[in-house]
Order: structure tokens, then sequence, then C-alpha cells
């Protein structure tokens, strides 16, 4: 990192590839090797044993996945604490719940309807607070969150308050229905998938490199010519957005929504795999939500004590490694090389820009 | 007037009961290097934040390339042309260098998701190229991939550069500059400033230091107590007797 290169030449992949960038396989093995856990070690494994409990884990550790990356976006890349962000998950999942179950709407409508009627409430959350700095703005989002709570909770006649809604119907398009395990699993992760890619090329170009900047100095980042007041509210738009998505893929695959599945202690968890994963890097988004939701699982055995292993692991993680499992800068070059997002590379080996 | 880039009118700028910036007019002509002196308090900075957006004025207008841009956002002002470095260092810190100074290249070209999404090859380039081209000429293309905040203070002011550079300014505008510079790395920096004027940027240096705007600049604009005190050549302003006054606070015979 520190090494200076008396001779920096530049190489763009168009003109000259460099060796560790040639060759397709290369250039997809990363890609590859992610699709391939989740679309075929994970479903071996689900049908394979046959066990529903396993099933379940990996559909919560999908949606949780989607819950964090998009968390990750507006507070590690953007920088803009929230700490509501179940809240707007509450919102997705209550839509769809509605939406189905009241309107008879198809899951093909309802999904997108939770994620736009999530960002709607996102944008308008956004607009007056977002000249809020740092601890305001958590703060703000902290009241908000707390706020959409109590009305899940107390407007009776539209949401059952504390009853929640059951019999939500399953993820299904045009007549088919997932109604095994299986294709539970597989549906969920179809969408995880895409929502981790729709973020990955958001936070992985010079898109992305705007929002760092908020993140690091917004007045600065004003006086280069970025719009910074309409990128921020685009940012928690877009973390709304998804979370919406999340909440109606829970209200899909568990039949059953109520306020407490979006309580504030949701908020700090989603909050705990980003910080937990590396603030700003979306594979350790990724990352901290398996880590959240598998290790609780994995330690079963030792029965009540596996909480307070689960918090000794964050705590030591967070001691050992402050940036995070995979930190920001190493993900972004591991980003720019594995996934060949980088512009360039220069002497050294060192991937530069975007794609 | 054809040639005028930036002019301003009657700027004036009151905190409260303090007058900080009091009616102060001047204008800089396509392919200046201006310098704006004056001694601590004199209303140098206020007058750059008016400048570039940061502090609306209480009075009077600000016109750059021929339009009005009194009162517009920082981040139009700067999409217009203006582009500027801080005194106080302000590097993105936990950015590379090549990504600190692609803020200023998407600041020009703009910025949009849709583009980060769906065929934004073309977009994607041209900010990778305005960078690439930004580093070269500040020399700091070796150092693209290393974390900001890992560079000495020197480089970090050529990348603070760069990055207004990248924002293909037309008129630059440099604050204080040399200030934490040992004077080889100022008398460095003045003809890294010189260069770069004469490959055609206008550039306004606010500076304290007297060497670097008096060897450098064609024309000298003194503020003292938030008025123009005076605005001619280094020689004329250097025998000002208002300048001395206020510069020095008396006026002595070493000249």
């Amino acid at each position: 990192m520190d090494v200076n290169v008396p001779d920096a030449r530049l190489m763009p992949d168009t003109l000259a590839p460099p060796a560790a960038f040639s060759g397709r396989g290369r250039r997809f093995a990363w890609t590859l090797l992610l699709l391939a856990v989740a679309f075929g070690a994970v479903p071996a494994a689900i049908v394979g044993t046959g066990s529903s409990y396993l099933a379940q884990i990996a559909i919560t550790t999908m949606i949780f996945v989607i819950l964090s990356a998009s968390l990750n976006h507006v507070t590690g890349t953007a920088g803009l604490l929230s700490i509501g962000h179940a809240a707007f998950y509450g919102i997705g999942a209550y839509a769809a719940a509605l939406l189905s179950t009241r309107l008879g709407l198809p899951f093909i409508v309802t999904l997108p309807a939770a994620g736009l009627i999530a960002a709607l409430f996102g944008f308008l959350v956004a607009l007056p607070t977002m000249r809020l700095v740092s601890i305001y703005f958590a703060v703000a989002t902290l009241g908000i969150g707390e706020m959409i709570y109590v009305i899940l909770l107390n407007w009776i006649d539209l949401t059952r308050g504390p009853m929640g809604i059951r019999g939500i119907p399953p993820i299904g398009l045009l007549g088919w229905q997932a109604d095994t395990l299986l294709s539970r699993y597989l549906a969920v992760a179809v969408i995880a998938v895409a929502c981790v890619w729709v973020l990955h090329r958001l936070t992985h170009s010079y898109y992305g490199n705007a929002l760092r900047a908020l993140r690091e100095d917004d007045q600065c980042a004003d006086s280069m010519g970025i719009n910074v007041e309409r990128l921020k509210i685009e940012s928690f738009v877009v973390a709304t957005f998804f979370a919406g998505v999340a909440g109606a893929l829970l209200a899909h695959t568990s039949a059953y929504i109520a306020p407490d599945n979006f309580r504030f202690m949701e908020s700090i968890l989603i909050l705990a795999m980003v910080v937990v994963g590396g603030l700003g890097s979306l594979p350790g988004a990724v990352v901290g939500a398996l880590f959240m939701i598998v290790l609780p699982e994995a330690l079963r055995d030792i029965g009540d004590y596996r909480m307070i292993a689960v918090g000794a692991t964050m705590f030591l993680s967070i001691l050992l490694l402050p940036k995070g499992m995979l930190a920001e800068g190493t993900a972004l070059g591991f980003v720019r090389r594995s996934f060949s997002r980088g512009w360039a590379t220069i002497a050294g080996g060192t991937p530069v820009g975007w794609k | 007037m054809s040639n005028t880039l930036l002019s301003i009118q009657g700027l004036t700028r009151r905190f409260g009961g303090l007058l900080a910036v009091s009616d102060v007019s001047a204008t800089i002509a396509k392919g200046e290097l201006v310098g704006l002196i004056g001694p601590n308090g004199a209303g140098k900075t206020t007058l750059f934040n008016l400048i570039t957006g940061f502090t609306p004025p209480s009075d009077g207008t600000v016109t750059f390339d021929g339009q009005d841009v009194t009162g517009r956002k920082p981040w139009r002002i700067a999409r217009m042309g203006m582009g500027r470095t801080f005194q106080n260092l302000r590097v993105f810190p936990n950015m590379t260098v090549f990504d600190n100074v692609s803020v200023g290249a998407v600041g020009a070209f703009g910025q949009s998701p849709w583009r980060a999404l769906f065929n934004g090859g073309a977009h994607s380039r041209a900010v990778s190229e305005r960078s690439w081209e930004a580093l070269e000429r500040v020399g700091l293309t070796a150092q693209a991939g290393d974390i900001a905040a890992n560079l000495s203070y020197g480089k970090r002011k050529y990348l603070e550069i760069a990055r207004a550079l990248a924002t293909s300014p037309r008129l630059l505008i440099l604050d204080e500059p040399a200030a934490g510079l040992n004077d080889t790395e100022t008398a460095e920096l003045a003809d890294f400033i010189r260069r770069l004027h004469a490959g055609g940027v206008t550039v306004l240096l606010v500076e304290h230091d007297m060497g670097l705007v008096m060897g450098s600049c064609s024309r000298v604009i003194v503020l003292a107590s938030g008025r123009k005190i005076a605005d001619g050549t280094p020689e004329a302003v250097q025998r000002d007797p208002a300048v001395l006054e206020a510069y020095l606070g008396v006026e002595d015979d070493a000249a």
C-alpha cells in the first residue's frame, strides 16, 4: 500500500489486459463460485437433509443479506447513520401482507409495491432530515422507527395490532406457487441476488465514489459539483426500497407477521451486521449477515450461553478488526480485481477506478 | 468586457454587527493569474466563501462567465466551472488517490444512479480518463492506488489541486496553498502554479505568503478590514502606502 512505484504505467483493460485479468474463466470465477453456493450447494443441502430448519435459516439469511446490504448502502457508503431500518422492513412486510390478503394481489405486484411504498416513506422521511448531520440524523431515524412500530401496533383496523396478520399467501408466479421448502428458498435467493447485484452496481461505480465522498466530507463534495442533498435522499430511498422488498419476502415466506418482527432491536441487529462485516463494504455486509444469522444457530448446542458467545464474538471481532471482517478498502480492491470492475491496473498490479 | 470571467460588484457580508466584507468590487479576466492577499482577519476567507456560494452575501452580486450566480448553491457554481481547494487540506481520507480525484470528474460530468446500473461505460471511461489526466498534471500517478490519508502533507496538497482540476475549472481558486509548506516546497508550488497558468487555467490565488503572490501573479488585490485597499501590479501594490500600513502596521523604509 505504501510502496512507491517510480514508473506507473497505465494499462487500461481495453488496451492491454494484465495477465490476472485475462481469460473469461478467471474473470467470472468469483461470480460463478458465489452463484454455485447460493443455487447449488445450499439447495443441495436442503434437499439432501430434507431439513425445514436448514431451509428456514437459509431463507432468513437471504432476507437479512438484503437488509444488511441495503443499510450498508446508506450508512456504510453514504455515511448516514440510520437506526430505524427495521421500520421500513416492517412497512414493506405490512404492505405486501395487506395487499395480498385484503386485495388478493399476486406476489409479482406485492413485491415491487412493498419496495415502492417503503421507498415512498423513506423519501418523505429523508426530505426534512437530510440537512441533519451525523448523530442528529441517527436520532431522527430512531424516532421515525419507533413511531412506525407504534403505528403498526396500534392501528388495529389496518394492521390488526399485536395479533399480526396471518394467512399471507406464499411466493408465486403465474399460477406456480413456492409451496416446497426448496422452491421457497430458491425464489428468495433469486431476489436477494438481484438486490445485491443492483447495490453492487450502484456502490462499485463512480456514483458510489460520489456517495463515499458525501460520507468523507459533504461540504467538500459540494464544492466539487456534487449535488449533495439529492444524493443523500437517493441513497436513503434506495436503502428503504430494498428494506421494503426484504419485508415482502418475510411476509410471503413466513405467512405470518406481527409488529414485534420490526422492533428497534431488529434495526440494531442489522446495523451490527454492517459494522461487523465492515462499514462501507458490500461483501462485508453479506458476510456480516451470514455471520450474525448462522453463528447463533450453529451454537444452539450450548443452549443459553450461545447469545453470550455471539456477543463476545462481536465484541472481539470489532476489537481486533475495527474496520470489520472485510474492510472497505480491501473490499473495493477485491471487487475491482475479482469481479473485473476496475478501469485500469497501474504498475504494481493495483487496479484503480471503475468500469 | 466579454473577456471577464469573474466579476464581483459591491459584495458585502455582515455577521451580526461585524462587517466581514464591505463593498468589494473586482474583476478577473480570462487567462489571468491574480493574487488576493490581506492580513489575518481581512476577510479573505469570507470573500472566498461568498464567491464560491458557501455563504450568501448580504449585498452585492457575483457574476461568473456572464451569469449572475449570487446565492446559487456551491455545487451549481462548481459545475459551471469554478474549482477550488481548501486552506485546511480536505482530501477524502479513506478513499484512494484516484477515487478522490474522480469525485471532481463526477461533479463535472454529473452523477446518476441509472447510469451506474445500465449503460454507464462511456461515462465511466470519461471520468476515468479525466481523473488520470488530472493526476498526471500534478505527478501523482504512481500513488493512484494509495489511500489518500497515507500521503505526505505536501502530496495531499497536490491531490487537492488535481481533484479541483478534474472538474475542468475555467477559474481555479486556491485557498492558501502554501500554508504549512517549507521554502523549497513553496518554490516548487509557485513553479507548478505558473505552469498551470501557462497551460491556460485562470487562477485566483488567495494567499498569506507574500513571496508566492508577488513572484507569480500579474495582478494583486489587497484586502484589509473587509475592504479592498489596492488592486494592481505587484510592484505598484508593494509601493502603495495603504498596503504598507495595513500589512506592516507601520511605514518603514526597508523598501
